[in-house]
């Protein structure tokens, strides 16, 4: 065994060595990346309420923009305005929403929510810093006055928007 | 009562580039064509639906191998829009937009604009 040893040894040198390059290509592009970090939750505080407010026992929305291009988007996010899917309602449903920035990758990017502009269930933030930005979205729906939502399943669906500028 | 209760903390995203698409002559006389990728990182999203608009947003007919385009899971593609020399110079936006099945509680929509 050990004079085995010894010849692999001596002989180690005069193997070959064979390698080969393997090439990783890739490009960087602008991009916009939308990402949903959390589902929303609707809470239920009153018989006749839904709401994503924390206060109110839900989970609000987080939704993660990624832009690679400082200046080159802008970001609209619509709360929604109708059940996507829910138990037969007979009544009306009045609808709140609003968006605002939680968190951010960059310091510079404090300004984005005091200059956002809202206008009916859309807040649009203008992307003006290259990075990730999340916002959260605060959704309530309140049905017929005071009647009690009947039991069941309920979603709503909000809307990431990423315009090129 | 049964409320919307969906897993958090699961990250889902979407892209599309190039963000400033250009058209160019395609092989037909009087049509212009560009190309555009999509991926799709959204295991709640199987199609994404393509459009094509105007700074006023208001559609623009258009031809591609899908007007809804179905994407598994982590896959990317890449498709062609051809518009009418006609209207070419009246597209702004090209967008996609997810479709959402039961269960999702965000759509999400990219919009390249044309340069």
């Amino acid at each position: 065994m050990k004079k085995l040893l010894i010849a692999s040894l001596l002989l180690a040198p005069y193997i070959p060595a064979y390698a080969e390059n393997a090439p990783i290509a890739g490009s960087v592009q602008t991009r916009c990346l939308i990402t949903t970090d959390t589902n929303g939750v609707f809470g239920n505080p009153l018989p006749s309420k839904l709401s994503t407010a924390s206060a109110d026992g839900g989970v609000l929305p987080v939704i993660r923009y990624d832009v690679t291009l400082a200046n080159a988007y802008l970001a609209k996010v619509t709360t929604p305005t109708s059940f996507d899917s829910s138990p037969s309602l007979v009544d009306s449903v009045a609808w709140t929403g609003s968006t605002a920035v939680t968190n951010t990758s960059d310091a510079g990017m404090s300004g984005y929510e005091a200059a956002k502009v809202t206008y009916g269930y859309t807040t649009q933030f203008d992307l003006t810093i290259a990075g990730s930005t999340w916002f959260s979205s605060t959704v309530a729906a309140v049905y017929g006055g005071t009647k009690s939502f009947p039991g069941g399943s309920y979603t709503a669906i909000v809307l990431a928007e990423c315009i090129a500028k | 009562m049964l409320l919307a209760l969906l897993p958090f903390g699961n990250a889902i995203a979407h892209e599309m580039t190039p963000t400033y698409p250009k058209f160019t002559a395609s092989f037909m006389a009087g049509i212009s064509v560009t190309t555009l990728n999509l991926f799709n990182k959204r295991k709640d999203v199987a199609y994404y639906e393509i459009g094509v608009f105007t700074d006023e947003w208001e559609p623009v007919p258009f031809v591609s191998q899908y007007t809804v385009i179905p994407m598994e899971y982590l896959d990317t593609i890449s498709f062609d829009v051809y518009v009418s020399n006609l209207s070419v110079d009246s597209v702004e936006y090209i967008c996609s937009v997810s479709q959402i099945q039961a269960g999702a509680t965000v759509s999400s929509k990219i919009c390249s604009r044309i340069k």
